[in-house]
């Protein structure tokens, strides 16, 4: 439930360190030790329970982006990294604030700049005075490692195509591998972890369009349309009046993590498998079974990381949906924020001005 | 907007306890698996008949178009095939169990929850269990009696409605080609009466003692390939041709192989005839008969007279011996035997001249068989022609127009080819007339008149017989031509005034045969 926030300033950080350093040992290695266990009932009764209060306060305080919150969610639950693509003003920011809000988890934002630099996410090694007796002056120097805002659990990256390429390829080894190398030194970042960039497509002068190998590591690319009037009216009546919203605490980083391996437990029949896999393959020209358009326009197809990110979303759409299985659907549905950003377009294709999403339509209509 | 369906998941987790094993997802598919089956036997079957029936008015209507006997039990063995084609096709090709799910699934919308709990059916885990549960309980709410019907679309039974429409009419409707083919039927049946007769003349011909076994061989290949010609023949026209090819191949082997033999004969009888010597004369008598016995006798005549006669009397009548033996030369046996003979003559030597006289008694012998071989050849020449004769007769009741049209083509190009032939056999010089097997043909030239040829060289002539009744070869008849001409103008002027042509024209071509009369 959405109550008032008294102290907005205690989420938000902008390219602000972790105000204490970070102890190696204290980061949460919790997903990589721990094996998988069978969910059980009460697992994904809480799934549901969770999933659903979770959409509710999204719902409540971002008007008219459903199908952005569904696929947000998506994107959450299956425990990968979105791309949110939208122009200014309609609530990217805000979304993935309420979303911080609702879980408890650690969150930062690093609003990208041009002259943002690599250790201003990462982290640096710094000169510290450290208590000592033995030394006359009672403290010693020591370098200690200052960690970036990358070492939090929901990292908000806004306008990620104004930081220069160096820049973005410092978040590259975080949302693949999920550690940070610094030094010679390598630590994890805490678990779960999400990346959630944000960029504007229409002031494209002064911006590093991200290259396809990072575009590859977010798990969705989702796209922010603009909202409908009756949407407009009710931004009207949430936003301006005295009475600020803010997202209710609905779960935390544990519960999350559990809902992850709990989804990743769905069951997918084989012609599901096959299916996606005939999908995937079609974006590809050289395909025999890609229709006439991708041949076309189309310069190079989706990787093989589209088609985890279509099965892991699909999975958890079947349980958002209220089945313990995935269907075609679910594949359908969850292809156009899979694919988008994976299909690399000719110059044929971008003269002719066709995107993406009519070229994946024509896939999902055809296989 | 998509929300989460919690009550769907609220019926599912409070019985995950409850069993949900693969025996009852069997026993919950079982019910529409067997409604599938009948409903694809169905289906199937009434598609399959469909199919057949459109096959079959096809037929039906290519029946109406070509001759085709057999088309009705070709039009109803299409539409069964295609009925039992999609009932054997529709049990054979029937869902499994696993195919159900997946159809069940499209057809109910479960979201291949189904065919999902189908593959992780063994599977014992809580997310299976439930998902288990969950298929099971979307099925439950349907019903196979309700949710999957039996009754054809409606677009089909239209489509099937024209369909058995169209069949029925063109089942019941007169077919046009009926006639045709009852026609066809009354010529097979005849050209089977021929068949039967031309075999039994080579039965006649093969048990003829008079003919050669070489010759009866060269009939009876004849005759065979004729039955042959005349069992594929697919109209009257080709029957007749058949029947005239057959008719000229017995008249070439009669000229060729047996012509010259009794040519030689006449003349080396007609030199002899022309001696002095009365037992030559009487030689040259019986050569000419062709009796055997007369020739033995005179040949007796002639040895017994030769003891009698002086050297120079001798060499005279070797002489008139070998004169004859070169007018017998187209007979290289006769020839030859005569030769022989007039050289015992010469000689005086009793033993010479009796093998000499035997070998022209031989050589008579052979040339009086080449006449019977033209009696057995001539015998099947007529019976094709009475062949022709009864197929261009029945042929006139069941269909005269084109039939005789036909027939009048055929006959009038095998006259003229004998035609031809004669005029070759007259530029050697011994020209004989070919026969025409002409019958009644189209134009009006078939009126039984005899139209005189002469040999362009030498002393021979040929006949071009038109309306002879039989093929025998026959000598040149001289018919005026102010007979021939008047006829033709005659029929030229009905032919002119029962036409259409332009009046100046008719006067144009009266006047052509008014020259033409003038001339003689």
């Amino acid at each position: 439930m959405a109550k008032k926030s008294e102290n907005t300033s205690s989420v938000e950080k902008q390219l602000v360190a972790p105000q204490e350093t970070i102890d190696d040992d204290a980061i949460n290695h919790a997903s990589s030790e721990e094996a998988s266990t069978e969910p059980t009932v009460a697992d994904i009764t809480a799934f549901v329970e969770t999933a659903q209060k979770l959409e509710r306060e999204l719902t409540s305080i971002i008007v008219g982006q459903e199908r952005v919150i569904r696929e947000l969610l998506l994107a959450l639950l299956a425990g990968g990294h979105v791309l949110l693509e939208g122009v200014p003003g309609l609530g990217k920011t805000l979304l993935v604030r309420t979303l911080a809000d609702a879980l408890s988890l650690k969150f930062a934002r690093i609003q990208f700049t041009p002259d943002l630099m690599p250790a201003d996410i990462v982290g640096t090694t710094i000169v510290t005075e450290q208590a000592d007796d033995t030394m006359p002056s009672g403290s010693k120097r020591v370098f200690s490692f200052q960690p970036g805002p990358i070492f939090a659990n929901i990292v908000l990256a806004d306008e990620v195509n104004r930081a220069t390429p160096k820049t973005q390829s410092a978040l590259l080894e975080g949302m693949q591998e999920r550690t940070v190398s610094v030094g010679d030194t390598t630590r994890p970042l805490p678990s779960p972890f999400f990346v959630l960039a944000t960029q504007n497509p229409l002031e494209m002068e002064g911006t590093y369009p991200l290259p396809e190998a990072q575009l590859d590591r977010f798990l969705l690319k989702i796209l922010v349309n603009f909202p409908h009037a009756q949407d407009l009216m009710r931004i009207i009546d949430t936003t301006v009046g005295t009475q600020a919203l803010r997202a209710s605490k609905v779960a935390t980083g544990e519960q999350l993590t559990h809902m992850i391996e709990v989804a990743r437990a769905v069951p997918v029949a084989t012609h599901i498998k096959e299916y996606a896999v005939r999908l995937l393959l079609a974006t590809h020209p050289g395909n025999e079974d890609a229709p006439e358009k991708v041949r076309n326009f189309v310069r190079y197809g989706a990787s093989p990381r589209g088609l985890q990110a279509m099965i892991l979303t699909a999975k958890v759409r079947a349980l958002l949906e209220g089945r313990f299985n995935v269907s075609q659907e679910d594949v359908q549905a969850v292809a156009f924020p899979a694919l988008r950003h994976r299909i690399i377009l000719n110059f044929d294709g971008l003269a002719d001005g066709i995107t993406p999403e009519d070229l994946i339509k024509v896939i999902v209509e055809e296989i | 907007m998509a929300t989460i369906a919690p009550s769907r998941i609220a019926k599912v987790l409070p019985g995950a306890s409850e069993p949900a094993s693969s025996e009852q997802l069997i026993a919950a598919l079982r019910p529409w698996r067997r409604k599938l089956t009948i409903q694809q036997v169905l289906g199937w079957g009434r598609a399959g008949l469909l199919t057949g029936l459109i096959l079959a008015s096809i037929l039906l209507l290519v029946s109406r178009l070509v001759p085709w006997a057999t088309a009705l039990y070709w039009a109803i063995g299409a539409a069964s095939t295609g009925l039992l084609c999609a009932l054997a096709l529709a049990l054979w090709l029937r869902p499994s169990l696993a195919g159900t799910a997946r159809i069940v699934d499209r057809r109910l919308a479960l979201h291949d929850r189904l065919s999902t709990a189908w593959e992780f059916q063994h599977q014992e885990s809580t997310l299976a269990t439930l998902q288990r549960r969950d298929a099971l309980i979307q099925l439950g709410k349907q019903a196979p009696t309700r949710s999957i019907s039996l009754r054809p679309r409606r677009s089909f039974l239209i489509i099937a409605g024209i369909v058995i429409i169209a069949f029925v009419l063109l089942l019941t409707l007169p077919n046009p080609m009926t006639a045709v083919l009852q026609q066809q039927a009354a010529f097979q049946a005849r050209i089977n009466k021929q068949i039967a007769a031309i075999e039994r003349l080579r039965n006649t011909i093969d048990h003829q003692t008079t003919t050669s076994p070489e010759e009866r061989k060269q009939i009876d290949q004849i005759l065979k390939s004729l039955e042959a010609q005349l069992s594929n023949a697919k109209n009257e026209t080709q029957a007749q041709q058949a029947l005239a090819q057959a008719q000229a191949k017995l008249s070439q082997l009669s000229n060729l192989q047996n012509t010259n033999k009794i040519l030689a004969n006449a003349a080396a009888s007609s030199a002899l005839q022309n001696s002095s010597n009365a037992a030559l004369q009487a030689l040259g008598q019986a050569l000419a008969n062709g009796d055997s016995k007369a020739l033995a006798s005179a040949l007796k005549n002639l040895a017994s007279q030769i003891s009698k006669l002086s050297p120079a009397q001798r060499a005279q009548l070797a002489q008139q011996l070998e004169q004859a033996a070169g007018q017998a030369s187209q007979d290289p046996t006769l020839s030859s035997a005569l030769h022989d003979l007039a050289k015992a003559v010469a000689s005086g030597n009793s033993s010479d001249i009796n093998a000499a006289t035997q070998e022209v008694e031989n050589a008579a012998s052979q040339t009086a068989s080449a006449t019977a071989n033209q009696g057995s050849i001539d015998q099947a020449s007529q019976s094709l022609q009475q062949a022709q004769d009864s197929l261009a007769q029945s042929g006139d009741g069941t269909n005269p127009g084109q039939a005789r049209q036909g027939q009048g083509q055929g006959q009038g190009q095998q006259g003229q080819g004998q035609g031809q032939q004669g005029q070759g056999q007259g530029q050697q010089g011994q020209g004989h007339g070919g026969s025409g097997g002409g019958n009644n043909n189209g134009n009006k030239q078939g009126n039984g008149e005899q139209v005189y040829v002469p040999g362009q060289i030498g002393s021979g002539s040929s006949s071009q017989t038109n309306g002879g009744n039989n093929g025998i070869v026959q000598p040149g008849q001289s018919v005026p031509f102010s007979q021939v001409i008047q006829e033709y103008t005659a029929m030229a002027h009905d032919a002119i005034d029962n036409s259409g042509i332009p009046l100046d024209l008719k006067d144009l071509v009266h006047g052509y045969f008014d020259t033409l009369e003038g001339q003689h």
